[in-house]
């Protein structure tokens, strides 16, 4: 039991240590991430928004919720219909 | 006839080609597009119109308009109105048989002595009369339809209209926080759901990280014609129980990171809760026999009465020089017992500045929940849970679809898309028992939508 208490304890510490060597190198890493202020010509366009065309995708949405179990992920999961 | 080599180049490549087609519309609409606005836009309108069709069952006509408004320079008003149509036939969810088999539902009850005639059709089902119990002031109308041998079960009666609004206020409170929230409201003719949400976001790094979180409390209620019936009874022409409710809470954690000029990255995970009724009424399950496999009951189909929902959803869009791609990638599981995995990708192909094409493919698999059955077997004991709807069933779908896109005038933007939905399941499972082995018990469900959109900002 102690073994396998060391066992797992070591394991946590592994992925805590990883974890934090993730966050750390997207800290570092996040100084070469992004664009200039005067660079966001193209981000700007209606194509690059993060929801460009929200009507239609939640019109896709509520169809994929009516025939499919999964719902969720860019937005809520609640469908606010009874079509499920 | 001989041809020619288009130019010293020799033929034209498919964007020239495309260019030519389109340089009459470019004439007047996208030069004008192209005018660069004095200031943001103050009112936005975005609209459309889906129709939607399912081989030899449902179809659906959803128009929907959205307007936001710009009140100042920090608070924005947004406004949203949908409506649904639907009509056509809808699996039961139970399994066909070699001889013909009738389904009943109640329908209406009417005072006792009313005049009913009894060969009026509902939906293609025949109106009977059931007999009231002594003394009752009221008695029961019920619908029954009969299904053909060999043929897959479908409720002939299914219609449904929905009618939903919503309205939204988004407020910047600095340069780099913004508050949003809103309340929704939809309303089905056996169905209704109210909701309210409230988001935060904040920007880091100069505008090129976005963090946001947000949250959603959706309450419902389900009034299904004929009543609520008790989980795992036999179906009949009765009438139910009460309305029923059920409550969920929604949360999205999001990271939006621009991790180049070109490039646009989004993670965000969903978390739901949801209590109390979330069966479909209408639904059953067969008990077939051990034997031949012919159903000998029909039983109100029984999900648990809570669900928690959990999905991760990545995104990544990369600008080429005038193309862009978007790529997502969701994995999803519940407490039910379904995982899923859905993978997107669209690619935006600009034919000029302002006129593109956009083909679309998404594939998406789930496995099933712990309590789907295609059937019970009689003679078994009853699971606490069952239900034989085939959206809870181990399948794959995928959708293709292409989109185009032209501006009218300065601002706005028309555009039509065209999707085919294929989803499969396995309708021969290997265990089926008896006159089972000969039938489907998974038709593939094939669907074609077409969306007109137009978006407008003034």
């Amino acid at each position: 039991m102690q073994s396998i208490c060391r066992h797992s304890s070591v394991n946590l510490r592994a992925k805590w240590s990883l974890l934090i060597l993730l966050i750390a190198g997207a800290g570092t890493g996040c100084t070469s991430l992004g664009a200039k202020p005067w660079d966001h010509d193209l981000l700007a366009e209606r194509a690059m928004q993060v929801d460009a065309y929200p009507l239609q995708s939640g019109m896709d949405d509520h169809i994929y919720f009516s025939k499919e179990a999964s719902s969720g992920g860019r937005s809520f999961a609640g469908g606010g219909c009874g079509c499920n | 006839m001989q041809l020619k080599a288009s130019g010293a180049t020799g033929a034209p490549t498919l964007r020239q080609a495309l260019k030519v087609a389109a340089a009459g519309l470019l004439a007047n609409g996208a030069a004008k597009a192209q005018e660069a606005p004095a200031k943001p836009p103050a009112t936005s309108v975005d609209s459309g119109v889906l129709y939607y069709h399912e081989n030899g069952r449902v179809q659906a006509v959803e128009p929907e308009l959205n307007v936001a408004q710009k009140i100042n320079e920090d608070s924005t008003l947004s406004l949203g109105f949908v409506f649904d149509s639907l009509t056509g036939p809808t699996p039961y969810g139970a399994v066909p048989s070699t001889l013909p088999q009738t389904y009943i539902r109640p329908y209406k009850i009417v005072p006792v002595g009313t005049l009913v005639p009894l060969t009026t059709s509902s939906g293609g089902s025949t109106v009977v009369l059931l007999p009231p119990a002594s003394g009752s002031k009221t008695e029961t109308l019920a619908a029954t339809s009969i299904v053909p041998a060999n043929t897959y079960p479908l409720d002939p009666s299914f219609h449904d209209t929905r009618v939903a609004g919503h309205v939204g206020w988004d407020q910047a409170l600095t340069s780099t926080l913004k508050l949003d929230g809103g309340v929704a409201y939809s309303h089905e003719y056996d169905y209704r759901s109210a909701s309210a949400s409230l988001g935060l976001s904040k920007d880091f790094n100069a505008h090129n990280t976005t963090l946001s979180a947000a949250v959603n409390y959706e309450s419902d209620l389900s009034f299904p014609v004929g009543g609520t019936p008790t989980p795992l009874t036999a179906m009949s022409g009765d009438f139910k129980g009460p309305d029923a409710t059920r409550h969920e809470v929604d949360a999205v954690l999001g990271i939006t990171q621009v991790m180049s000029r070109r490039w646009l990255s989004t993670l965000s995970y969903s978390y739901a809760d949801s209590h109390g009724y979330q069966n479909n009424p209408y639904k059953i399950i067969s008990v077939v026999d051990p034997v031949s496999g012919q159903p000998t009951a029909q039983l109100y189909e029984s999900r648990p009465e809570s669900r928690r929902k959990q999905s991760v959803f990545f995104e990544n869009k990369i600008h080429l020089p005038s193309d862009v791609i978007a790529i997502s990638l969701r994995g999803y599981k519940d407490d039910w017992g379904i995982k899923s995995v859905t993978a997107d990708l669209r690619y935006r192909y600009q034919i000029t500045q302002e006129y593109y094409l956009e083909p679309h493919f998404r594939y998406y698999e789930q496995g099933a929940a712990d309590f789907f059955h295609y059937y019970l077997v009689a003679g078994e004991a009853l699971p606490q849970y069952a239900s034989a709807d085939t959206r809870l069933a181990k399948f794959n779908a995928q959708t293709y679809g292409l989109k185009f896109g032209m501006p009218l005038n300065k601002g706005s933007e028309l555009n039509l898309r065209v999707e085919y939905y294929d989803q499969r399941g396995n309708g021969s499972p290997s265990y089926a028992i008896g006159q089972l082995k000969q039938q489907n018990l998974f038709p593939d469900l094939k669907a074609f939508t077409v969306l007109l959109g137009y978006s407008y900002a003034f």
